[in-house]
């Protein structure tokens, strides 16, 4: 860039090319005054005007024309080597040669600002284009920004740039600031340092301005069509669980409805083990009703973070035995087998049963009531493993990890009801007390839900204490 | 002695359990079922005199189950419905099923819309209807009420008539309107509440709190005996 280039170093390069020229042509003159009327070469002093014009426009091509008639006159004109002509009309050649000299180079200097306006049309539209395009495309604008400051730093012929938007801050000792402004907004400031003239023009100023506001405003509506985006699906969410909690809620008091009107409603003839039934169904259904309310707390509880594990030292078969007794008549199709070796485990009892009972209850209740339901505990690395097994319709490879969201259920279940937030507490528990919980398909069908939990340190040391 | 043969089709085992209980005690014999396949089987094979179907089933919809037992029997259904399934009842109704109670629901009330069922089967051949102080004249297209004629529209009577030839059953929206005004209104239910608003001026006597003509919020109408 040349208005980078110190001037005194331009304006001696300019002298060099006029006199060099001013030179060249005086030159090919002298060589043809032999075989042409002198007074007709005086035009061809033009070919000297015209590149200094060019390059460096009147201030050059003016003295270049007055310094080639002054050299023609000296060298070639008679008298020579004077500046006194023997003929008048050599003085009204001169005059007209001079006046060409003048318009022509005016010509060409005009010719030149408007190539290198074009030029710079030409590069502020491809600067836009580009902006354009790298805002459509790209992430946020204001990841975009830097790459476009080096744009149109590059354009405007600045060493540098600087946008910043929405702020009017002032700037600093060696720059100054363009306000960007697209109609009557104010977008935001471009800085460009002082030691440049920039070649900011007030078009290309308010085209960028127009296409960051536009920018700005995509930004703006994609983040809040995203956060009513993230509103509709909590409202869907919570719309999911009333509808789910209600089901669940309602199965298990349609039953005990069910078995209280049985009991009480007089005109029925129940024999005792009628009247047994329906009292075992209030019971089952009841213990139904707390295991969700159970569900219900323990998953706000850890959404809530205030889950903190009461860690102590158990082992397995407590905690199994206990997961048993809570789910009732039900876990007699629950078929346990646990290692002999198995370390203790340190956890909280009452989480760790949490888990064991949600995972039983599912097993049971996505199998057929004849099916068995397994339990089976080995050691692994550093931890125990337990894996409960059903053989029920397994679950889609795509549902394995979005089943452990709350509220998600499987597809291969069909219709089957419930709220899902068993599997949401398994995980959630399992995670508080530093284990795992991952779902395998089972073989040929079926599936394996397997915990893992850290054996307690072989000393007995308390974990963390 | 055993009474009517009663299918109770429920994925719920406790749900089942005590209705089998209850139903039994009440002379009821009671077959089960807990998906919609077993159901169908069950439904052909031991020929149930009625079918209490649960609409969320493992394998497919009461409503399909409905469907498929209408293209072979017309032995009364009744629908166990939640609140949520609003649309899945009354699509239920219009497949064919007689009737629906809501979860969770009072053994009494069962009891009744099951007998209110099995005692519809069978279309009315008589003539002339007696609902409570109602006299309907299929006939001579004449109502009484308490002895006093009644001046009825025909779109009036073809309603009335329809309604109380189905006593006691719930008639959908989409049913009333296709056997009164015909299968191109039956999305037209506008028409139906403002016939059924100016039949009840007209027959009850309180039409604010009506006694004969019943809404069933979101379903349809019924109309009774007080």
């Amino acid at each position: 860039m040349d208005a980078a280039a110190p001037s005194l170093q331009r304006f001696m390069a300019r002298v060099t090319v006029s006199a060099a020229a001013l030179a060249l042509v005086t030159g090919a003159i002298y060589v043809l005054q032999t075989v042409a009327p002198i007074l007709s070469l005086g035009v061809l002093y033009v070919f000297a005007v015209l590149p200094v014009a060019i390059i460096g426009g009147l201030p050059y091509a003016l003295p270049v024309a007055v310094a080639s008639m002054l050299a023609f006159n000296w060298l070639f004109l008679p008298p020579k080597y004077t500046f006194e002509l023997r003929e008048s009309e050599n003085w009204v050649a001169l005059a007209v040669y001079l006046a060409t000299a003048v318009v022509v180079s005016e010509l060409a200097a005009r010719s030149r600002r408007r190539a290198a306006e074009a030029e710079q049309r030409a590069r502020e539209a491809a600067l836009l284009a580009e902006v354009a395009g790298v805002l459509l495309e790209g992430s946020s604008v204001q990841a975009e920004l830097a790459g476009i400051e080096l744009r149109v730093a590059s354009v405007l012929g600045a060493s540098g740039a600087t946008i910043k938007l929405e702020t009017e801050q002032p700037p600093d000792a060696e720059e100054s600031a363009y306000d960007l402004r697209a109609g009557d907004r104010f977008i935001g400031r471009l800085f460009l340092p002082d030691e440049t003239r920039a070649r900011s023009s007030a078009r290309v100023l308010g085209a960028l301005a127009s296409l960051l506001a536009v920018a700005v405003d995509r930004e703006r509506l994609a983040r809040t069509a995203l956060e009513a985006e993230a509103l509709r699906r909590s409202d869907e969410a919570k719309t999911a669980l009333l509808r789910a909690v209600s089901h669940d809620l309602r199965s298990p008091l349609t039953a005990i409805r069910a078995a209280t009107d049985g009991l009480t409603t007089a005109s029925l003839a129940l024999d005792e083990a009628d009247r047994a039934a329906l009292l075992a169904t209030i019971d089952a259904e009841s213990k139904r009703l707390e295991r969700l309310v159970g569900n219900l707390l323990d998953l706000s509880r850890l959404e809530a973070g205030a889950a903190t594990p009461q860690r102590e030292l158990w082992t397995l078969e407590d905690l199994v035995g206990r997961a048993l007794a809570d789910l009732g008549a039900a876990a007699e199709r629950v078929s346990v087998s646990i290692a002999d070796d198995l370390p203790p485990i340190r956890v909280d009892g009452t989480q760790i049963e949490r888990v064991l009972v949600n995972l039983l209850d599912n097993a049971l209740k996505y199998s057929a009531p004849a099916d068995p339901v397994g339990l089976s505990a080995e050691r692994g690395d550093g931890a125990v493993l337990v894996r409960i097994v059903d053989l029920g319709p397994g679950v889609d490879e795509d549902d394995r990890e979005r089943l452990f969201e709350p509220f998600e259920r499987g597809t291969a279940g069909g219709a089957s009801p419930g709220a899902g937030l068993g599997l949401a507490i398994v995980r959630g528990f399992a995670r508080a007390n530093d284990g795992s919980v991952w779902l395998e398909p089972g073989h040929p069908y079926g599936t394996s839900f397997v915990v893992s939990l850290p054996s307690a340190t072989p000393h007995g040391a308390p974990v963390g204490a | 002695m055993s009474g009517p043969r009663v299918l109770v089709v429920d994925d719920e085992p406790q749900i089942v359990r005590a209705l089998q209980t209850t139903l039994r005690g009440a002379g009821y014999e009671v077959e089960t079922a807990s998906t919609g396949r077993e159901a169908l089987t069950h439904a052909a094979v031991r020929t149930p005199e009625a079918v209490i179907l649960d609409l969320v089933l493992p394998d497919k919809s009461g409503v399909d189950v409905c469907r498929e037992l209408r293209d072979w029997t017309q032995i009364p259904i009744l629908i166990l419905s939640a609140v949520g399934e609003e649309r899945q009842k009354v699509a239920a109704l219009d497949a064919g099923a007689d009737d629906y109670v809501t979860k969770p629901f009072g053994i009494e009330e069962l009891l009744a819309r099951l007998r209110a069922a099995l005692r519809r089967t069978g279309p009315v051949g008589e003539p002339v209807l007696e609902i409570g102080e109602l006299r309907i004249d299929l006939d001579k297209r004449e109502v009484l009420r308490d002895g006093e004629r009644i001046q009825l529209t025909p779109h009036e009577f073809a309603l009335l008539r329809l309604l109380g030839v189905n006593e006691g059953k719930l008639l959908t929206h989409r049913m009333i309107l296709r056997d009164v005004w015909g299968p191109a209104y039956q999305a037209e239910s506008h028409y139906l509440h403002v016939y059924v608003s100016q039949l009840r001026r007209k027959i009850e006597r309180d039409p604010t709190r009506p006694r004969y003509l019943l809404t069933e919020p979101g379903a349809g109408y019924r109309l009774v005996a007080p």
